[in-house]
């Protein structure tokens, strides 16, 4: 028997930090793959510490629906799941053997995946996508240069495909500052895209508060200084991270179906 | 210990099935009446399969009900909001919404819909009743701790009671604290508790966050005020903003886990324990015959009695 666990921050102050993790959790439930899907929280319950209570499958996956390697995923989750190491690791316990896999953020597919979420939501054919910027929005923080460089690399990466006129980075806690990033942008049409996890207090209320944008409860289109902004959901949120889930677990020997090829061939 | 360490859990030994068997002939054993576990009635119908609801619905008929399913996961969003659409952080605190009816569960559906209404609660009830829950006390939880909560070990004793008792009583959280706090050994007495009481192995994420709090307005320095013991500038600040919002009529309830409000109820526990330890002694103890009157000797026609 496998087992899934997939890992939140939570929140005690709202419910959207865990709405993601009970998403994919659902989706990944509805395929069968996994005897037993879990969902397990920092902030929340079940905690991290009672997990293991509960799971019965010998072979057990955990996954961190984070964005990116550092202090949560590196130190508090193995920490609290007594976990032998950092991912990629692999713990015996007693029967149980636990595969701890990398965060979500930073798989390989999650630029591709950015990209076409970005293009589908925003509902840009691939010409109007070259003719329009998008800035992949991150929290940033100099306590851990890791959340930026995930972002970073993404951003590259999605310069390199060249499906968006141009790409560019911008934070809420480092320079340069979304707003400074947003002003710089040549094009007419702009396509925003929050690195989070979740919905909450930054994506609701301050990113488009500090651009001067609609917030995503009145209307994720918005017109500013001429131009045409789109605001999308945080990347947590995306369908498509079910799929990174099941690739992570995938990756670290889980039995369970390859990937759809045309979901590959799209991605890879 | 070489046992513990073959174990799978941290706070039981691998006996999912066990645990889930024995909640079920509990249940069964219970006959129509149903057992309460925390807020819910678990009940075995005619036909053999489980239902669910909170045992104040218990006289309700169906079509007064919001949510009547047979689908276990519903419990997940049943227990995500009060009743008033808040928050739950804490799935142990008294404040499981009314309204709804899951029935026509098998024994599997019924573990289910526990696991998101009280996760972790039915496994942990099962282990103290057998005698084998493990805890972990406070000295090692606070330890294990970093980042902005790697000094709650600093926390004294006195402070982490107070904690305990503003974070973990009956009236904001069902669990019993089975952990010890340092000074003394857990006192769980697994042969006290009633039938379907609910241990708690270790301080959750909700305590830790409190004792933080708790630990700042301990460091901060405090210095006696009349009639109400000793207080820092935090503590003072609390008390005014609390009585001028109840006094503007606008002290409202403030979100379980929000501790930055001074109106948060753990909160105003905390204030509330020391306030009562500095409850002053007996006024015979004034050297004044007026409490307060900077004279000592009693002038005629004084307004004091």
């Amino acid at each position: 028997m496998q087992a899934l666990i997939i890992v939140g921050h939570g929140s005690h102050l709202n419910a959207e930090s865990s709405a993601p993790v009970f998403q994919h959790a659902e989706a990944i439930r509805a395929r069968g793959f996994f005897h037993e899907v879990r969902e397990c929280f920092w902030k929340e319950e079940p905690s991290m510490r009672e997990i293991f209570d509960l799971v019965e499958a010998d072979e057990v996956y955990v996954v961190p629906l984070f964005i990116s390697e550092g202090y949560f995923t590196e130190e508090v989750i193995p920490r609290e799941l007594g976990l032998d190491g950092p991912a990629p690791s692999t713990t015996q316990r007693g029967r149980k053997i636990i595969h701890y896999c990398g965060p979500i953020g930073t798989h390989r597919l999650m630029t591709r995946m950015i990209l076409q979420r970005a293009e589908e939501s925003a509902g840009l054919s691939d010409e109007q996508a070259r003719e329009t910027g998008l800035i992949v929005i991150g929290h940033g923080t100099e306590r851990n240069a890791k959340s930026a460089d995930a972002i970073y690399r993404v951003a590259e990466e999605a310069r390199e495909l060249g499906v968006f006129g141009s790409v560019e980075t911008g934070f809420l806690d480092q320079p340069p500052e979304v707003d400074e990033v947003l002003a710089a942008m040549p094009q007419r049409r702009v396509v925003l895209v929050p690195f989070f996890v979740a919905e909450g207090w930054h994506t609701q209320e301050t990113i488009p508060d500090d651009l001067g944008i609609n917030r995503p409860a009145d209307s994720a289109l918005s017109e500013l200084d001429g131009r045409t902004i789109f605001y999308a959901a945080p990347v947590g949120t995306f369908p498509e991270i079910t799929e990174i889930v099941l690739e992570r677990t995938r990756e670290a020997g889980a039995a369970i179906p390859e990937a759809d090829p045309a979901l590959e061939a799209e991605y890879a | 210990m070489l046992d513990a360490a073959r174990e799978a859990g941290t706070h039981v030994r691998a006996g999912v099935a066990d645990a889930r068997a024995a909640l079920l002939a509990w249940v069964d054993a219970a006959g129509d009446a149903g057992r309460i576990f925390l807020e819910a009635n678990l009940r075995r119908s005619g036909d053999g399969l489980y239902a669910v609801r909170h045992h104040r619905d218990l006289g309700l008929a169906a079509d007064a009900l919001d949510i009547v399913s047979a689908d276990p996961f519903r419990a997940r969003k049943i227990a995500q909001t009060t009743a008033a659409g808040e928050h739950r952080p804490l799935k142990t605190a008294p404040n499981l919404r009314r309204g709804w009816l899951l029935h026509g569960l098998s024994g599997a559906g019924l573990w289910t819909t526990l696991d998101y209404l009280y996760p972790a609660c039915a496994v942990h009830w099962y282990a103290a009743s057998r005698g084998v829950l493990r805890v972990t006390d406070w000295p090692e939880t606070a330890a294990r701790q970093s980042g902005m909560y790697g000094a709650v070990g600093l926390l004294s004793p006195e402070g982490v009671r107070d904690a305990v008792a503003a974070c973990c009583d009956d009236s904001v959280c069902l669990r019993r604290v089975a952990w010890g706090t340092g000074e003394t050994p857990a006192a769980v007495d697994a042969a006290a508790a009633p039938s379907g009481s609910v241990p708690c192995p270790e301080a959750c994420s909700l305590f830790i966050s409190l004792a933080r709090k708790a630990l700042a307005l301990e460091r901060s320095p405090r210095s006696l005020i009349p009639g109400l013991g000793e207080l820092g500038p935090k503590e003072v600040g609390q008390l005014r903003e609390i009585v001028g919002a109840a006094a503007a009529g606008t002290l409202s309830a403030v979100r379980e886990g929000d501790f930055a409000e001074p109106a948060n109820r753990r909160r105003m526990r905390l204030l509330a324990q020391r306030l009562e330890r500095a409850a002053p002694p007996a006024a015979a103890s004034s050297i004044f015959p007026c409490e307060g009157c900077p004279r000592p000797v009693r002038c005629a026609g004084c307004p004091i009695p």
